[in-house]
């Protein structure tokens, strides 16, 4: 490869500065953020009555957000483990974005059930008196182990990119040059360095995979060992991993379109990824469907007396316009889009995210609080409150300052360093060229 | 003339219905008071009293009468203690010891129980006469349970014959009876043979069994109760589950297989994190040489 032509990639390639529409962004993101915290510091302050939850939704937007979170983490397994391990080579400009959003929403599930906490001061007896029997304790253990893998999945394919940042002959800011330094100053680009750097990815792909089911099926479990209707299920684990892909490659999609727009980066976000990922998106909500109907129907046709009332809800009752805004926001219209090729076109294929993403986020909330709402034993001789559930605007806040936390996390990491792979971006162009 | 006296004493005459009528309205419901006597196995004999009203043909309890309890006849002198009827119409006290000598006085008495007049009712009473009874229980003949009712009468303790009562074996939420029969009917002797006709019932650590024979409400005696302990029962001990390891149990307790499945997964996994960590040292190593 010519060197021009490698310089042209690390040009384009490399962290740039906000622009006026970037520092708009940051501060609408930062604004959202401190409401929530704002929101938050009422919450401690005053305890959890500033809530809507009440005895029966104990379980409200805060453990929506925390499932769905985990949900989209899992996203870093598929594209960066399950792509690597199956030598798919055209994920590799997506590898890192999966990564970051990952670790993202990793890092904000672990903060949104210490917000569900009435008194997050006592966190740390979860690890002094934690039961090795609950679920509970399993999802803190593997959450840890995803978020530090998530982490190391990072770092190593990141290296090489230091080096380069760092070689960069106009410098951005001598804090990042401390940081880049930090971070990967030892990196030389060795043979030696090289064959380890790519056996520790190996590794970790391979890791990754178990322990990303894991945590969904985990986080599944938390329900499903509760028995209640809704929650009573054997299904619960296969539903959730399919639900989590289905958003994860959703928000793939949508992240791949605005950094694309944002960075100018048609050269190596091509309309071939987006026709790519829209194949990968229709299978996944295909699989979701599935798992949908399976999840739905057998309990309808058995239509037991104690699920019965919770089902209704869903169908036709108080939930119900919910319940189909998710069914066909995250499955029936995306599937619709994408299964055309003018689908998977960059635009309807970032809609088809997009809508994938928000119908999600709402069949989270509705695997949480209507089955807490109607619960075996009769509500009786209850405020009315106790009977339905509407997030107080101290929950929206907080909720929309997790989510803004989240894609604030993500816009500083594209900041400070390269969101497509330099290092491997040349490495697979020289490959091609060879070949 | 005569027609004119005869208006007048239909108007007089619809007058006083009008105020027969207007004066019924007006009267209070009917406080009816019961009282009964209760000796469980010879612990303190108590009274207890009920309360109840008649409201759109039904009867209800009625709820915080205040009641006095007399022995023998209405009289201060008299009085064995006061009580407030519950929610469920109920008021209990206990026979006092100060009573001992009118108790010991007669064979038989009279309980009263009365409530003074007030907004709601006005006064009421009830009352009960009581002879003195006892029950003994008798498991000389193998499995066989003879209980023997007996009233205090002529100065001495008689047996008396039909006498409804049940045998059973005292369980933790009520009685569990002996065989097939609910209840029998004591005999000329004043008895009843009852036949044990359970095997392996569990018992108390001992494997002992309370069987207890019961006169309940009666019109003559109240309600006795005897109680006798024999050693019919399976032995049974108590075992907590509480050190055990179950799925259920306190922390630390958790299942081996379940602690070997787990820990063996979270060492798997984090050796080969904490071998990662240290393939960074030595790329670090690499890079410095």
């Amino acid at each position: 490869m010519e060197n021009l032509a490698k310089q042209k990639v690390i040009q384009d390639l490399k962290p740039q500065q906000f622009g006026k529409r970037g520092m708009i962004w940051v501060g609408i993101l930062l604004f959202i953020c401190a409401v929530g915290l704002f929101a938050y510091i009422r919450q401690l302050s005053k305890g959890l009555v500033v809530t809507s939850m009440r005895d029966y939704v104990s379980w409200g937007i805060y453990i929506s957000n925390f499932v769905f979170f985990v949900a989209i983490s899992l996203v870093g397994s598929l594209i960066t483990a399950v792509l690597r391990l199956s030598d798919v080579h055209w994920s590799t400009p997506l590898t890192r974005i999966a990564e970051i959003i990952a670790v993202a929403a990793i890092t904000f599930a672990s903060i949104i059930i210490v917000v569900d906490m009435g008194r997050p001061e006592r966190f740390y007896n979860l690890f002094l008196h934690g039961r090795l029997q609950s679920p509970i304790i399993w999802d803190v253990i593997v959450i840890t182990t995803y978020f530090f893998i998530s982490m190391l999945l990072l770092y190593f394919p990141l290296l090489p990119d230091l080096n380069i940042l760092m070689k960069l002959k106009e410098k951005t800011s001598k804090g990042l040059d401390k940081l880049y330094s930090f971070l990967g100053s030892f990196w030389k680009n060795t043979p030696g360095q090289i064959k380890i750097n790519e056996r520790a990815i190996s590794i970790l792909s391979i890791t990754i995979i178990p322990v990303a089911f894991s945590i969904h099926t985990v986080t599944s479990w938390l329900f499903a060992t509760t028995y209640r209707p809704g929650w009573d299920s054997t299904n619960f684990g296969a539903y959730f991993i399919s639900g989590a892909f289905l958003v994860g490659a959703g928000g793939v999609v949508v992240a791949m379109y605005v950094f694309r727009k944002a960075y100018k980066l048609e050269n190596y976000i091509k309309e071939d990824h987006f026709d790519k990922m829209g194949k990968v998106l229709v299978m996944l909500a295909l699989l979701y469907l599935y798992f949908n109907i399976n999840e739905f129907l057998v309990p309808a046709f058995k239509m037991k007396k104690p699920e019965e009332e919770h089902l209704i809800g869903l169908f036709t009752g108080e939930f119900a316009p919910i319940f189909w805004f998710a069914i066909f926001t995250a499955m029936i219209i995306p599937i619709f889009i994408l299964l055309f090729k003018k689908g998977r076109k960059p635009l309807p294929a970032f809609i088809a995210g997009c809508l994938v993403v928000i119908g999600s986020w709402f069949k989270r909330y509705l695997i949480v609080t209507p089955t807490l709402l109607h619960p075996f034993l009769p509500v009786q001789d209850v405020p009315d409150s106790y009977r339905h559930y509407f997030p107080s605007w101290e929950e929206w806040a907080i909720a929309m300052g997790s989510l803004a936390g989240v894609l604030l996390i993500i816009t500083i990491f594209a900041r400070i360093f390269p969101i497509i792979p330099i290092q491997e971006t040349i490495t697979e162009i020289e490959e091609h060229e060879n070949v | 003339m005569k027609m004119y006296k005869y208006i007048i004493s239909t108007i007089v005459l619809l007058s006083c219905l009008q105020a027969v009528s207007f004066s019924q309205d007006s009267t209070k419901p009917v406080l009816n008071l019961s009282v009964g006597y209760f000796n469980d196995n010879g612990r303190v004999q108590y009274l207890k009293a009920n309360a109840k009203t008649k409201m759109d043909g039904k009867f209800k309890q009625v709820a915080a009468i205040k009641l006095n309890f007399y022995i023998t006849s209405e009289d201060p002198s008299h009085l064995l203690g006061k009580g407030v009827t519950n929610e469920n119409g109920e008021a209990v006290v206990f026979i006092p010891p100060t009573a001992r000598d009118e108790w010991n006085s007669a064979a038989t008495h009279s309980f009263i129980v009365s409530s003074e007049a007030s907004k709601q009712f006005d006064a009421a009473s009830g009352t009960a006469d009581v002879t003195k009874a006892k029950i003994q229980i008798d498991t000389a003949d193998g499995r066989n349970i003879t209980a023997t009712v007996l009233a205090f009468k002529d100065s001495s303790w008689q047996p008396m014959k039909d006498v409804e009562l049940k045998i059973a074996i005292k369980r933790l939420d009520g009685d569990l009876n002996v065989n097939e029969t609910q209840t029998y009917t004591t005999d000329s002797t004043g008895s009843v043979t009852a036949e044990f006709k359970h095997d392996s019932l569990p018992g108390d650590a001992k494997g002992n069994l309370v069987l207890v024979a019961r006169i309940e409400e009666s019109d003559l005696y109240g309600s006795i109760t005897a109680e006798k302990t024999v050693p019919w029962g399976k032995y049974y001990k108590y075992e907590s589950e509480y050190d055990k390891r179950t799925l259920f149990a306190r922390r630390g307790q958790s299942p081996v297989w379940l602690e070997f499945m787990a820990y063996t997964i979270i060492i798997g996994v984090w050796v080969v994190l904490l071998y990662l960590i240290g393939q960074i040292r030595k790329l670090k190593k690499l890079g410095t040489v």
